[in-house]
């Protein structure tokens, strides 16, 4: 029975995704083909210097990529590129843009991965163990050092962490090297100081959710009976606190799962040199590289689409009262 | 005994230079946009590019010229309109075949010069003829001579010849006349045609994180002695320079630039030494002598006054800490054209003067009389003065600058307004210009009557001068130079830029004469205010060796190698 309904409202939503994703690319490629700028701004100076018509040669280097024609032509031959798999050329980085994600996003994914594993392992863990010695020293202690991570600013962390661990005690590089192969400890060691950075505040913040939500259903009813009942304190924290407590813990761990992909781990990538997908995407918007902020927009509209949907779904999975239909 | 000395010192210098290892260049400031050299508008893919090909010449660092892939000097004819070009014979593409001159006439002729590929920069290869912007005209004489001819003299001309590098024409010509599929052409894209023409063979480009060569031993410089001796070359980019020089500090790259509050750190590191060198590269404040400035900027007396104001060496000693000396045009000290006689040096020694700067602007009307004797300087109506100066956002070098412009025009009286805006913005709303009501396409220079979008006084910008033809600066002084977008025209600048590339100037003594002229005359004029000419500070790792400090430092960096 639950298959069923599951099933129809799953393929609904993807519809839906389907339907939003085409709306926000739609709105991207206006708003980014009708603003003031040309691929061929950067010429202008020389263009100019040179004593050349600059009209001309803007012409010429706009019909060379393609922005010369009615914003609706570009829409329906970039639409119908797409569905035909082909998503242009980046002229920032003069690859095709389909080559250029498919080289850079494990970059940003294995970053994104090992610090969301790492942050909401720690964080629940600690988190779990601060609600059930409440205000105990351990508590206080892990309160104390949330409020910093939360508190800490990525790009100022990541820079401190370089500045010791490579810097002053040599253990890792300052930079992320591309050249490791990807399945390696060496590449494992290499990520070791962009997690943490990426990782301590969503970690922080984990602590403090997983406290809070434990702590909601500690004082719960269900608790006291369970207890009375003769359960282990292991079996009651475990099985019953934890797995009511899990319901929030989803939503926002997803919800920076999706938050993260092209906006926290920006500032990591930027300060431990790894060539993301926010690296990227931040330098194709600096380039007016249109092709390429659309591409990378249609990605993370997706991604946060499809990440919403797996946290409906967990829902259903975490708490059995809950149907969609 | 001298053969064991001769054979013993060789097995050392044979040991010395073992190949090996990898040279790892840590830079900043964004990747580049393409390997298809035509297509690029930034300098780091050409030097991207510079590591598989080389130029015709390069310049050691007294400027001197030093072959590449010329055979000899370039030949002028005596009238000052024929360039001979006669290119080394053991040069090969990739497939082995040679290159000829018939590859650079191709170059020049069907890809530079043609209407398909639209080669922004072709207007350094025109030259005005009776009104008329005409293209040069290259010829193949032989398998490895061609010639250019011009139809007027250009004194300078012969360095944007130096410059040349050629596209094979067994590859470009496919491509021919279809824009995309050049642009998008995978030889082009991969420097896979370089053979034997660079130090270096392209192995991987990974965007916004590393562009890797490797060693090229088929270099026809290299194939006697060995040369390159680095086995890779990678130019790693970082996004700040903080980390950047922190991987310096680590080991964990080989070269960087500096930041000059760095400097000293890196120096009394064992492990590292640092190069300071001069640059081109010089900082000025433009005025606005345009409608939408200040009305006292039109007035060259006011102008003097206050670049007197701004004093010159201390701006290089507290925002460069001593790694910037005073600019007086915008001729470098470096350049061989400068003369140190031929310059009014404003802003430093008798011409930092603040009261004297007062003095002059209450005698132009822009300042009263107080009680106390002293000058308060105003606007003509005996207003307080206020002006605007606007630079770009993002750099605290700029930042740091305009703050020091402020408080030195403080002391004046005169309020300066800093307003910071996005590159992009600068551009387009304050440094191009068109004429009121005219329906004129923006340009940086629309003409006198033009103005800029948005008013302004004031305008903090950096350039980079060229040490060896600086006439190049035409373009910002001269009535038609396409970035005078400030407003200052003086037919006897027009008429010394017009001179320092005509026939007489074929004559260097007599370039160098037309030169200091020039220098004079704007350093007099102050059309903007040159402020300084910064150095640069070249950070290597200690086991880096056959470095030459200089104004050209990676002239010979083929022979660099691992101690």
């Amino acid at each position: 029975m639950k298959k069923s309904w599951l099933r129809d409202y799953t393929i609904k939503r993807l519809l839906y995704a389907v339907i939003i994703a085409w709306g926000i690319l739609t709105i991207t490629f206006i708003l980014v083909r009708v603003g003031p700028s040309s691929p061929a701004d950067k010429y202008l100076a020389n263009i100019a210097a040179s004593g050349q018509d600059v009209s001309q040669i803007t012409a010429a280097i706009e019909a060379r990529y393609g922005v010369d024609k009615p914003i609706f032509e570009q829409y329906s031959d970039y639409m119908v590129n797409l569905f035909q798999g082909d998503w242009g050329w980046s002229f920032s980085t003069s690859m095709p843009v389909i080559d250029l994600i498919k080289t850079h996003w494990i970059y940003s994914f294995q970053l994104i991965l090992l610090s969301s594993l790492f942050a909401a392992f720690l964080g629940i863990l600690v988190g779990i163990y601060s609600a059930v010695k409440q205000y105990t020293k351990a508590d206080y202690i892990a309160t104390f050092f949330s409020f910093i991570g939360i508190s800490i600013p990525n790009f100022w962390l990541g820079v401190m962490l370089i500045l010791v661990f490579s810097v002053k005690l040599g253990l890792f590089k300052t930079y992320y090297d591309t050249s490791l192969p990807l399945f390696s400890i060496d590449n494992l060691a290499a990520l070791v100081l962009p997690v943490i950075t990426l990782g301590t505040g969503m970690l922080a913040g984990y602590v403090r959710y997983t406290r809070s939500a434990m702590l909601d259903n500690l004082r719960k009813e269900f608790v006291t009976t369970a207890r009375a009942k003769g359960l282990r304190e292991r079996t009651v924290i475990g099985k019953h606190v934890f797995r009511n407590a899990m319901l929030p813990l989803v939503t926002i761990i997803m919800f920076d799962l999706g938050s993260i992909v092209f906006g926290g781990a920006y500032l990591t990538e930027i300060v431990f040199g790894i060539p993301g997908l926010g690296q990227i995407s931040f330098n194709a918007i600096f380039a007016d590289d249109y092709p390429v902020v659309v591409a990378v927009t249609l990605i993370g509209t997706l991604l946060v689409l499809l990440v919403n949907l797996v946290t409906d779904i967990t829902y259903t999975y975490l708490d059995p009262r809950i149907r969609y239909d | 005994m001298l053969l064991v000395a001769i054979l013993t010192s060789s097995c050392i210098s044979c040991q010395a230079k073992q190949t090996g290892g990898s040279f790892i260049e840590g830079q900043s400031g964004g990747d580049a946009e393409t390997l298809n050299w035509l297509l690029a508008a930034d300098a780091t893919s050409h030097s991207y590019i510079g590591h598989t090909i080389d130029t015709l010449v390069t310049y050691d660092n007294q400027l001197n010229i030093v072959l590449r892939c010329l055979a000899r000097d370039i030949e002028v004819s005596p009238d000052g309109l024929v360039y001979t070009i006669t290119i080394r014979d053991d040069l090969k593409w990739s497939n082995n075949s040679p290159v000829t001159a018939e590859d650079y006439v191709y170059t020049l002729k069907n890809l530079m010069f043609s209407d398909w590929l639209n080669y922004p920069y072709k207007g350094s290869w025109q030259e005005d003829v009776g009104g008329e912007k005409v293209l040069v005209t290259p010829e193949i004489i032989d398998e490895t001579t061609f010639t250019i001819t011009r139809q007027t003299i250009d004194a300078e001309f012969v360095y944007t010849v130096y410059d040349l590098i050629p596209y094979p024409k067994y590859i470009a010509s496919k491509y021919e006349g279809d824009i995309e599929a050049f642009t998008q052409a995978p030889e082009f894209n991969n420097l896979t045609y370089t053979g034997n023409l660079g130090p270096y063979r392209f192995v991987e480009w990974i965007r916004n994180d590393r562009f890797v060569v490797e060693r090229n031993p088929e270099y026809y410089l290299g194939k006697d002695i060995g040369a390159p001796y680095f086995k890779k070359y990678i130019v790693k980019l970082f996004s700040t320079s903080a980390t950047r020089q922190a991987a310096l500090e680590a080991e964990d790259i080989t070269y960087t630039g500096i930041e000059p509050e760095q400097a000293n750190k890196f120096r009394s590191l064992e492990h590292t030494k640092v190069y300071t060198v001069p640059t081109g590269g010089y900082t000025l404040l433009a005025y606005n002598q345009r409608a939408n400035g200040w009305d006292g900027l039109e007035n060259k007396a006011v102008r003097q006054a206050l670049s007197m104001a701004i004093n010159k060496e201390a701006m290089g000693q507290t925002i460069y800490l001593g790694f910037a000396e005073p600019a007086y045009s915008f001729i470098p000290v470096t350049s061989p054209w400068y003369d140190d006689e031929s310059v009014v040096k404003y802003g430093v020694g008798p011409l930092y003067d603040k009261k004297r700067a007062a003095e002059i602007l209450y005698q132009e009307g822009y300042g009263i009389l107080l009680d106390d004797g002293t000058i308060k300087v105003t606007d003509k109506e005996g207003n307080p003065l206020q002006l605007t100066l606007v630079t770009n956002t993002g750099s605290k070098l700029v930042s740091d600058i305009s703050a020091f412009v402020h408080r030195e025009l403080a002391d004046l009286g005169i309020e300066v307004k800093l307003k910071y805006v996005p590159w992009a913005t600068l551009l387009r709303q304050y440094v191009k210009n068109s004429v009121p009501n005219t329906g004129q396409e923006p340009l940086s220079n629309g003409g006198p009557e033009a103005i800029s979008t948005e008013s302004w006084d004031l305008i903090l910008m950096a350039f980079g001068s060229d040490v060896l033809a600086p006439s190049g600066s035409e373009i910002f002084f001269t009535t038609d130079g396409g970035l005078n977008f400030f407003g200052y025209y003086n037919p006897e600048i027009d008429e010394l830029f017009d001179r320092v590339k005509s026939k007489e100037a074929l004559d260097k003594n007599v370039r160098k004469d037309i030169y200091a002229e020039l220098s004079l005359e704007l350093s007099e004029e102050q059309p903007v205010n040159f402020l300084v000419f910064k150095m640069s500070n070249l950070g290597f790792q200690e086991n880096v060796m056959g470095i030459e400090p200089g104004i050209s430092t990676g002239h010979n960096y083929y022979l660099w190698y691992f101690e």
